[in-house]
């Protein structure tokens, strides 16, 4: 983790300090000014911007460095200021308090943003190094002197807004040199920290996940839950933007969810999370697993980027991206497909996931995650290279290696791919699959049900598994294999395989009996 | 906060009725804001600034769309807030201006418009005047990017089809629940006193006050043609003139508020 210090300024540079509270202001304070855009020909100066180095920081420390209601600036204050012209600028507060942990830094820099656009004539953009500041001729005016009013002001309101901070203290910065080496030296580090702990938070690092409804209005029974190692399947909303808009709108379309009891750690079953489920979905759904791909799977709403979809005939998962057009191997496209996920339906056997699920530690990491994985568009293994284990990456196939199951098979035998011989779950060694088996069966049935025809599974996981399929392959798939041997309806001299009948959806192929080819 | 709607079949030169509203309206108060909602439209040609034309809504809403994988934990309604307010809205003389741009691709645009709205709204209230050049289907009205029309104009030629389109509009802005405290009616290009006959004929069985009746106007099919912006029109023209009567009248209607 970066060091958190109290910011060192050199010797010689000009500086101005000031403590303690201001009582008066010469202008308005109020949200009723957020959002009023300064237009360049109203503009008295403008301070960070396209054109020059800026940022803004927040730092936890402990409370004996911090100094309560003290503001430094440094460099040129506004009265030094030509109008008109842009300049360089940084804010940077250090706050105190016994509940003020580092991972709050964020969540209160923000706020920066909101508090700086209730001052009359202040207008404040964009966030870290990107900050954009306009000052109004109008505030100037009114009477508006110096920076110290400003961070004065800001201070006042962080510290009647969230009481939780028992001490602040604000440095501002105007002048190049500094605010250009602090920002490569300071905040940077700290900005990239923060952006990796993206990826390093996960589910049990938190009390807390929420929930997104903004797609109820056409997925009724959809319930959305965003953790910190499952983003929303829209791919928009991360546990980050849901915590920060609960923050502003706690009873908006994200609340949230109290974790509760942990039910299955590696399926990811909360039971918070299912009582919210029953509740959002109207009763329709009583347990939601955030990582399982078919053990009541999360609900997809229609709008998720990707969908998953079981193929018994490998014993493996394949994924399609909205943007790839052809069918997969299975035979359906994606707009088939999340025709029949969509509208906030649980379906055992498709799932729709957002991109950066990928990412997650987590993936569908109760059914094998990357390792049950066996098939995705060209353009989505490229987008998602860097996620996927070294081990793995060329096991998988793409539309270049296969295009239709037996394609597909070919290939993964070739590879020898981890379903091909059984699936070893990484997140707890377990092996969660047996591998194709191929039996040879002695009875051919004609044109039944082949999941039915197949013997009863024992393991638990592959139950709804089988039912979607089941469900779907009815009137949907006519697997390519099955067709064949219906239409020749000899029993005599015909193989049926049995393949992977432990796990899976059972599925018979039938086969002519001198070759194994079709 | 005014919103001033102006809709239309396309051609009928509603583009037109929007930029001298700006150009009139622009000469009183600079809280104003121009929005360009059609994308088959071209209200800054219209007004004579597509030269300071960055960005549009759409293209920024794609952008997010494609980058917000990558943002980290930064704050994603800051980040569509700083690039409408930093590139999408254009200072003109003395006025504002937004281009919505072209409609969204597939994918779930549930988020990014949920947060483009939140912005929006609270970018508006901050003008005094708002005037919106929509297409037909109103698409941005129904989907709340914009969420209330105080004011809706509907333009129309003589034709039976700009007429038909007039009362779709009618229809569709009833359904939507925008808020809207009344709908004008304006005739575009009326070539003879039959067809104006026709027009307030119709303004009366739907019960729609018509604000004004433009005559053909030469320079105005000049300028058109020549793709120079309206607000060039000569101030003897009786178009100039008869916006001019309409702008005033949304300022006296504000006034009277």
């Amino acid at each position: 983790m970066v060091e958190r210090r109290r910011i060192e300024i050199p010797s010689g540079v000009k500086l101005k300090e000031s403590v303690g509270e201001e009582t008066k202001f010469p202008f308005e304070i109020s949200p009723m000014y957020e959002g009023e855009r300064i237009r360049k020909d109203d503009m008295f100066v403008e301070l960070g911007g396209p054109t020059q180095p800026k940022f803004e920081l927040v730092m936890a420390l402990p409370v004996d460095q911090v100094v309560d209601m003290k503001v430094t600036l440094v460099g040129p204050d506004l009265d030094e200021m030509e109008q008109g012209k842009a300049y360089p600028y940084a804010m940077v507060y250090y706050i105190a308090g016994s509940k003020i942990e580092t991972d709050l830094e964020p969540v209160i820099e923000r706020r920066n943003h909101d508090f700086q656009n209730y001052i009359e004539g202040y207008m404040h953009l964009n966030q870290r190094y990107d900050i954009w500041i306009r000052i109004g001729k109008n505030a100037m005016k009114k009477g508006l002197k110096s920076l110290i009013q400003i961070a004065k002001a800001t201070m006042m309101l962080y510290k009647n807004e969230l009481p939780f901070i028992e001490k602040i203290e604000a440095v501002y910065i105007t002048d190049k040199a500094l605010v250009e080496k602090l920002l490569k030296e300071v905040a940077m580090p700290i900005y990239e920290e923060r952006d990796r702990r993206v990826e390093t938070l996960h589910d049990e690092d938190v009390s807390e996940f929420y929930s997104c409804t903004l797609c109820q209005s056409f997925a009724p029974t959809n319930v959305c839950i965003v953790s910190p190692d499952r983003p929303s399947l829209c791919g928009a909303i991360t546990w980050f933007d849901g915590r920060a808009a609960a923050k502003v709108d706690p009873e908006g379309p994200n609340r949230a969810v109290p974790k509760g009891e942990v039910l299955d750690p590696i399926g990811g079953e909360y039971s918070g999370v299912n009582e919210f489920a029953k509740q959002e979905s109207g009763g329709e759904y009583e347990r939601i697993k955030l990582h399982s791909f078919f053990e009541y799977p999360h609900t997809s709403c229609g709008c998720f980027e990707v969908i998953g979809f079981y193929m018994p005939e490998v014993d493996g998962i394949g994924w399609v991206n909205r943007g790839y057009p052809d069918p997969a191997p299975n035979g359906l496209t994606f707009s088939t497909m999340a025709g029949q996920t969509g509208g906030g339906k649980q379906v055992a056997g498709f799932l729709g996931v957002g991109m950066a699920y990928f990412r997650s530690k987590k993936f569908i990491q109760a059914d094998g995650g990357w390792y049950r994985t066996v098939w995705m568009p060209k353009a989505l293994k490229e987008k998602l290279e860097k996620y996927i284990p070294a081990d793995i990456k060329d096991k998988i196939a793409t539309e270049e290696q296969a295009r239709t199951l037996d394609e597909l098979k070919e290939f993964l035998k070739k590879v020898d791919h981890p379903v091909v011989k059984g699936v070893v779950r990484p997140v707890d060694g377990k092996k969660i699959t047996n591998g194709w088996v191929e039996e040879v069966a002695e009875v051919a049935k004609e044109e039944e049900k082949p999941a039915e025809a197949a013997p009863a599974t024992t393991h638990a996981v592959t139950q709804p598994a089988q039912q979607a399929v089941q469900q779907f392959s009815m009137p949907l798939v006519q697997l390519p294999q099955l067709q064949l041997p219906a239409a020749s309806s000899a029993p005599a001299g015909i193989k049926i395989i049995i393949k992977d009948a432990k796990i899976t959806i059972d599925k018979v192929i039938v086969r002519k009996a001198e070759k194994g080819g079709k | 906060m005014t919103i001033i709607a102006v809709a239309g079949k396309g051609g009928t030169g509603k583009t037109l009725v929007s930029a001298l509203l700006v150009h009139f309206i622009s000469k009183h108060t600079s809280r104003l804001l121009a929005v360009d909602a059609d994308p088959d439209s071209n209200l800054p040609e219209a007004l004579g600034v597509s030269k300071l034309v960055r960005k549009t809504i759409g293209e920024i809403r794609e952008a997010f769309q494609t980058s917000r994988d990558e943002m980290g934990s930064m704050n994603k309604e800051q980040w569509i807030e700083g690039k409408i307010y930093g590139e999408v809205v254009c200072e003109c003389e003395n006025y504002d201006l937004i281009v919505m741009g072209r409609p969204e691709g597939e994918g779930c645009y549930c988020f990014a418009n949920s947060l483009l709205r939140g912005v929006l709204r609270k970018m508006m209230k901050h003008y005094d005047y708002i005037v919106v050049d929509s297409e037909a289907g109103l698409e941005h009205f129904s989907r709340k990017t914009i969420d209330s029309a105080d004011y809706v104009i509907v333009v129309t030629d003589a034709s039976m089809k700009g007429l038909t389109t007039a009362k779709r509009i009618k229809q569709l802005m009833k359904e939507l629940k925008l808020g809207v405290k009344e709908i004008f009616l304006i005739a575009n290009r009326v070539y003879s006193q039959e067809a104006e006959r026709n027009i307030r004929k119709f303004a009366d069985e739907e019960g729609i006050k018509l604000l004004e009746v433009l005559p053909f106007d030469e320079e105005v099919a000049k300028i058109d043609m020549m793709g120079l912006p309206v607000t060039m029109l000569n101030e003897s023209s009786e178009v100039y003139k008869r916006m001019k009567k309409v702008s005033d009248f949304f300022l006296k209607l504000k006034a009277t508020i």
